[in-house]
């Protein structure tokens, strides 16, 4: 198997044809008229929104922009700013009083208080792993970080209890926004299109019903570095561009890279091509100038979270 | 002062009861965690918080790194170290 720096280049105008292909098989064979995506201000939906146009016409693409209180407000301006290019029809439903009903702050803030309990509505907060994988081992345990507001900021390791806690209720935005976006596919009868890429499906950073919770993936077999590519072949917004990878859940902001993948997305993909592919590992450090230390490091860590989050890339089993 | 088999015996117990759910056939004393998937991020989250418990010390941070972690046998050696270093006056 070859491995060199460029190994994950591709063929951009054919790319975006294949996946044209692929929508629209899939709005076919399931009969749907029309596909809906939910818009968020990042690369992935603004390169998924583009393709469905080109795959289906302007007038079958729908998107929904769902953004809540603590979401970045450049989100729903970039995404409005995407689909006003794309010139589809969009709506834009602020989903905070779905989650203040259901208690995602509360119940969040609840457990934050355990650990901080001055945490209050002046405060900003965020979760993140320990940073820099590549210069020093450690093991994935997170931390919260609080922000008072003032600049003040303070950090403390989660326990079990705290962690599942705040996940829990955070993972309930991106189930509320999946409820969103069925009910206008199941009323337009439409295809819900899902914008979750391959780095983020082999690593588990997504939301089981949640941002996975969707009919069809058409950025799956793509590498974050490689939906850049296509970006850029498409023309997304520089804006979008420009911005660092979030997943804009969190008050206080957090990158990709802080919150779980602990290593900047162009050397995440290409060590993770070659765990894929089983590079042996001294090609990998001659080409990547790492070292074996370093390779094995990363490669310890793909595989704790490809394990720990197997179930999320699973069917429910059943009895046969 | 706690006996090395002592702390390897209770924190083996901990292991197989609260994280392997009963099973421990895989866990020897020297069986790297990592490479078989023995414990995930959330079972390393439970065990930090049972040592620090069971034997009254705070680990720190960057002491939570596969060469602390990765076996029983390390486990056993760093909570030892840690015992020494907080009846050291």
């Amino acid at each position: 198997m070859d491995f060199h720096k460029d190994i994950l280049r591709i063929d951009c105008k054919s790319e975006v044809k294949r996946i044209c292909s692929f929508i629209q098989q899939q709005v076919r064979a399931l009969r749907r008229e029309g596909i809906l995506i939910g818009l968020s201000g990042g690369v992935d939906s603004a390169v998924s929104a583009a393709i469905c146009v080109k795959a289906l016409g302007k007038d079958k693409v729908f998107g929904l922009i769902l953004p809540e209180k603590e979401s970045n407000p450049v989100s729903s301006e970039y995404a409005t700013k995407q689909a006003k290019e794309l010139d589809i029809e969009t709506e834009t439903i602020d989903i905070t009083p779905t989650l203040e009903a259901f208690g995602t702050y509360q119940k969040r803030d609840k457990v934050i208080r355990e650990v901080f309990p001055e945490y209050n509505d002046g405060y900003k907060s965020k979760i993140t792993l320990p940073a820099d994988l590549l210069s020093r081992d450690a093991y994935n345990f997170f931390t919260l970080r609080i922000d008072d507001g003032k600049g003040n900021i303070k950090s403390a390791r989660l326990g079990k209890k705290t962690l599942n806690g705040i996940v829990a209720a955070t993972d309930s935005k991106h189930r509320t926004r999946m409820m969103h976006l069925y009910y206008y596919a199941e009323m337009k009868k439409y295809l819900v299109c899902g914008t979750t890429n391959k780095t983020e499906i082999i690593q588990g950073f997504f939301v089981k019903y949640g941002d996975g919770g969707v009919d069809i993936e058409p950025l799956g077999h793509l590498y974050k570095t490689q939906v850049y590519q296509l970006a850029e072949y498409i023309g997304v917004i520089n804006e979008i561009m420009e911005r660092a990878p979030s997943p804009d859940t969190f008050s206080f902001q957090v990158s990709d890279e802080e919150f779980y993948f602990r290593i900047p997305y162009a050397t995440l993909d290409l060590l993770l091509y070659a765990w894929e592919y089983n590079i042996p590992l001294k090609r990998v450090c001659e080409t990547m100038n790492l070292t074996e230390e370093q390779v094995k490091r990363v490669t310890r860590d793909f595989a704790a979270k490809y394990n720990a989050t197997k179930h999320l890339r699973q069917l429910p089993p059943t009895l046969e | 002062m706690q006996s090395r088999m002592n702390v390897e015996q209770e924190i083996r117990h901990y292991i197989v009861e609260d994280i392997l759910f009963g099973d421990g056939q895989k866990l020897q004393k020297e069986t790297s965690f990592q490479e078989h998937g023995i414990i995930d991020s959330v079972g390393f989250l439970d065990l930090i918080t049972f040592i620090e418990g069971k034997y009254g010390i705070s680990i720190k941070d960057d002491e939570i790194v596969p060469q602390n972690f990765d076996s029983l046998q390390k486990i056993t050696r760093f909570v030892k170290w840690k015992l020494n270093e907080k009846s050291t006056p």
